[in-house]
């Protein structure tokens, strides 16, 4: 009666999915076949190389979209997913202007308790230690620099 | 209408299984019994082992009780999930064991049996372990 | 042979010797989470390497990835959750051991299996390099242009996600080395304007947030893994008669590891499945196996330790890269400022001999560290995701800024964190492009150096011999899965499911640092296997891994997987043979079939995508439970016997 370590991944999707990774790649591919022939015959012969393999690649995954591979799901718990990215974005806007124990402190706090779902105990000690261990490793004993207040 | 027990393989755990197990008996009705584990590690000292349940499912038929045992591990709080799993099964009574904690103790790591207490909807019945 | 003692001289230093340490404890922290896997954990400690000597960021480098090769080991076998897509394989004998009570046996065996898989692989490096190297000094553009490629293909034929998808990547990867001047020219390519990225795209960003960042993101959707008791593990070592058994898996499995592993596309995974095959092949027991033979757990261990090491082959000697974790380790030379590459041996011997000796104290090391840390980490087994989630992120942000103290850069980490997301959830491994992306700048000049060299004659590649021979190979790589999968069109009889039960078993793989490995031992071209460095559940991609889930028909053609039952993700089997070895191996036996492990999750690619279809229902049990959570057990008293206690 052991509970077998099996992970709940999402869900597969639809095959649809698989069209639109491939028209992705299409699209890059043309781009980068534009961008190549507007830099003419030295230095776009390569990229263009590359582009036109990206568009045939991305052609034949489009054919094989109805038979490859289901992609994942987008389900709820991507939202974290977005959430965690927003607060990285947020913690690289204000990290240069102050310093980094505020931001670091900050996004541990909302990891653990938001997207970890941790207890506002476990959040703020862990959060407050991070802090702590990342000062004392990265001002201190490296003297790395990083923007930091104190 | 059934027992339920939040158990852990800790002296508490064991206090309150033989509670719930005296309980089981005495309304005639099946004993649920929680093991949940905090989820997002590999390992966890919560989860009982397969043989230590066997012993449990032992001791049950033995005191002719009907045992369930669910053993899906959980996020966020342990007292929401008791309570949920309360609300679903429709139990009659929860058997949980209590630890002793400081009041300093309970400052730092909080506790899951006043969470309980306090939120519940139905009878508690709170065990310690037999004094050492 | 003064540089080879002179390399010792190099080892000997402390701060080298600390290095070394902290690499192989590393290593053996993240092989033994699921999640993290060695290309992401040297992806995100790139930033620490700045500071330090080359030979010491190397030797560090080094320690974690072939540390890892244990550590997954250890929750192989304590807790049937394989750390590393190399572990898989030891998952069967290895927890059927610790079942028995004989964890320690097992763990033993493993570790002093590695430790004379590595310790022998080290010493046929020591002299093959060189000569690799020597002969490598003739190379030119030509011969440059078509390794290039040939390497590119293969991790692609292993990759995770079918070959289409993994050169899909690839090609994204060539694509972002021409962003910046161009080398011949000096005209901008795709650069937009915008400054920073006149120099072209930093290869750490890239590498930190393709498999770091991506990993841990790609980490952040899992939910309720299910969770189990703490193992104790009471004898703590071999019997005389487990060394006797395990003398000739030893043995093999060395020879197996070392040479698999230099292969650009073989590596650890394709090792301890074809090592573990052939164990079971010439058993004159071969039912023992999955209940708990040693061998099963020596022939595999070892052979992921050798192979772990000679991958460092190709790169030292060559200056290609054979996986994922190899092109991470390039890029860190590059920016400490050595080209690898066969002048290496020469220019640097005390960076080539210190490396190479720094591997023999490595594995010491190791040995001797595994037993007591055990309990250590069975510790960090208990700590949540949710605690080191952001933990090891911030880790990443903080370093990626340190590289040159922009916060463009961090944005460049990000941004490369949610493409690397994007693609493991669309399926496609990052690792190649990783790989592309570090090879794209000398694929693209050796290609116009060479033809500048022919006139721009396409042909001349064949009118030398190495080129025309590796060129050949390259379209070898490239026609016989077609070959095959037209063969196999015309006869469908071919059972190219590995029937035995069909029964599925999950065996998710933290971090897995291998796709799953393919063809085998016999084909000649090395297709399979690639330990396209997927790190696993973990990070990188693992995890791994990394879950790779390479759609490989075991014996049959190229894409009409069949996968065996539920969802088995075949493995691709890149040209070769039509039955990869290890399966057929598997398969001959009565009640097993074929490991279809597809393991490898892009680099750092989770384990969890990994999938082992594995037909014994004695030796493991079907992990994939129809209710899915196969946390949610419930079991009635009345109706309590000895089933539930088998059913594992």
């Amino acid at each position: 009666m052991t509970t077998e370590p099996v992970d709940d991944r999402p869900p597969a999707a639809g095959p649809s999915t698989n069209l639109i990774a491939a028209v992705v790649v299409i699209a890059l591919g043309g781009a980068a076949v534009a961008g190549a022939a507007a830099l003419g015959s030295g230095p776009g012969t390569w990229p263009m190389i590359v582009g036109v393999a990206l568009v045939l690649l991305g052609l034949i995954l489009a054919l094989q979209a109805r038979r490859a591979e289901p992609p994942e799901r987008f389900t709820r718990s991507s939202l974290l997913v977005v959430a965690a990215v927003a607060s990285m974005i947020a913690y690289v806007a204000v990290i240069a202007t102050i310093g980094f124990e505020i931001p670091t402190a900050l996004l541990a706090f909302v990891w653990l308790r938001f997207l970890g779902r941790e207890s506002l105990r476990t959040s703020i000690a862990v959060s407050l230690g991070i802090v702590v261990v990342f000062y004392a490793l990265f001002v201190g004993a490296l003297d790395v620099t990083i923007p930091h207040l104190f | 209408m059934t027992v339920l027990v939040g158990y852990l393989p800790t002296p508490e755990g064991e206090a309150a299984f033989a509670a719930a197990l005296d309980e089981a008996a005495r309304r005639c009705e099946p004993l649920l019994l929680i093991n949940s584990p905090r989820g997002g590690a590999p390992v966890s000292t919560d989860v009982a082992a397969p043989d230590h349940l066997a012993a449990l499912l032992a001791k049950a038929a033995d005191a002719g009780v009907a045992l369930e045992i669910r053993q899906n591990s959980h996020a966020g709080e342990f007292s929401d999930i008791l309570l949920a799993t309360a609300d679903e099964a429709g139990a009659s009574v929860i058997v949980i064991g209590l630890r002793r904690r400081s009041p300093v103790g309970k400052l730092f790591l909080g506790s899951t049996a006043q969470q309980i207490l306090l939120n519940a909807d139905r009878p508690i019945l709170a065990v310690k372990p037999p004094h050492r | 042979m003064s540089s080879v003692i002179d390399g010792f001289a190099v080892v000997l230093e402390p701060a080298n010797l600390l290095y070394c340490l902290v690499g192989v404890v590393i290593g053996m922290l993240i092989g033994v989470l699921p999640g993290l896997g060695p290309a992401a954990t040297i992806a995100i400690l790139l930033p620490l390497t700045f500071g330090l000597e080359p030979v010491t960021a190397v030797i560090m480098l080094a320690g974690i990835f072939y540390g890892a090769q244990y550590g997954g080991t250890v929750t192989s076998v304590l807790l049937r959750l394989p750390g590393e897509a190399s572990s898989v394989v030891t998952v069967f004998d290895g927890h059927a051991l610790a079942r028995q009570g004989r964890a320690g046996a097992a763990l033993g065996i493993a570790a002093i299996g590695s430790f004379v898989g590595g310790t022998l692989s080290i010493v046929a490096l020591t002299l093959v390099a060189p000569i690799v190297a020597g002969f490598a000094l003739d190379f030119g553009p030509p011969e440059y242009t078509v390794l290039a490629l040939l390497g590119i293909m293969l991790v692609s034929t292993i990759s995770s996600g079918g070959r289409i998808r993994a050169l899909t990547a690839a090609a994204v990867g060539l694509l972002l080395a021409t962003v910046g001047r161009d080398d011949f020219t000096s005209a901008e390519r795709f650069t937009f304007g915008n400054l920073s990225l006149a120099d072209g795209i930093d290869f750490v960003p890239i590498a930190m947030g393709l498999f770091g960042l991506g990993e841990i993101l790609y980490n952040l959707e899992e939910r309720h893994r299910a969770v189990q008791a703490p193992t104790r593990v009471t004898n703590v070592w071999p019997s005389r008669a487990d060394l006797r058994q395990s003398s000739g898996a030893i043995g093999r499995g060395s020879v197996i590891g070392f040479v698999l592993g230099i292969l650009p596309g073989g590596g650890a995974v394709l090792s301890s499945m074809a090592a573990y095959a052939l164990e079971k092949r010439r058993s004159k027991h071969p039912e023992r196996f999955g209940r708990g033979a040693i061998e099963g757990v020596a022939a595999p261990e070892t052979a992921n330790n050798a192979a772990a090491t000679s991958s460092f082959i190709p790169l030292l000697s060559l200056g290609i890269p054979a996986n994922a974790t190899m092109a991470v380790i390039f890029g860190a030379l590059l920016i400490q400022g050595v080209t690898p590459g066969p002048q290496l041996v020469t220019e640097h011997p005390e960076l080539f001999w210190g490396v190479v000796n720094s591997m023999y104290l490595g594995n010491v090391l190791l040995l001797i560290m595994s037993i007591p840390l055990l309990g250590v980490f069975v510790r960090i087994l208990r700590v949540r995701a949710a605690v080191l989630a952001p933990i090891t992120v911030l880790i990443t942000l903080v370093g990626a800024y340190t590289v040159n103290n922009s916060v463009f850069d961090i944005g460049l980490v990000i941004g490369f964190g949610v493409l690397g997301y994007l693609m493991k959830k669309a399926g496609f491994d990052p690792g190649p492009m990783v790989l592309a992306f570090v090879l794209g700048t000398l694929l693209e000049t050796s290609l116009r150096r060479s033809l500048l060299l022919f006139d721009d004659d396409l042909t001349g590649f064949l009118t030398r011999p190495i080129s025309g021979t590796l060129a050949v190979a390259f379209l070898a790589v490239i026609l016989l899965p077609l070959a095959r999968t037209l063969l196999h069109r015309r006869h469908p009889s071919e059972p190219s499911v590995p029937a035995g039960g069909g029964t599925e078993s999950s065996v998710p793989a933290g971090g897995a640092d291998s796709s799953a490995p393919v063809g085998g031992a016999d084909s000649s071209v090395p297709a399979g296997g690639a330990d396209s460095s997927v790190p696993a559940g973990g990070a990188d991609s693992s995890a791994p891994v990394g879950g790779a889930d390479s759609s490989v028909p075991a014996g049959g053609g190229a894409d009409s997987s069949v996968p065996a039952a539920g969802h088995a993700y075949p493995f691709d089997s890149a040209g070769g043979e039509a039955e990869s070895s290890v399966s057929a191996a598997v398969r001959q036996d009565g009640s097993d079939s074929a490991v279809g492990a597809s393991s490898g999750g892009g680099f750092g690619g989770r384990a969890s995508r990994q999938r082992a279809a594995i037909g014994d229902p004695e030796a493991v049990d079907p992990a994939g439970t129809p209710s899915g959570a196969a946390s949610d057990r419930v079991t009635e008293s009345p109706r309590r016997d000895n089933k539930a206690e088998e059913a594992e």
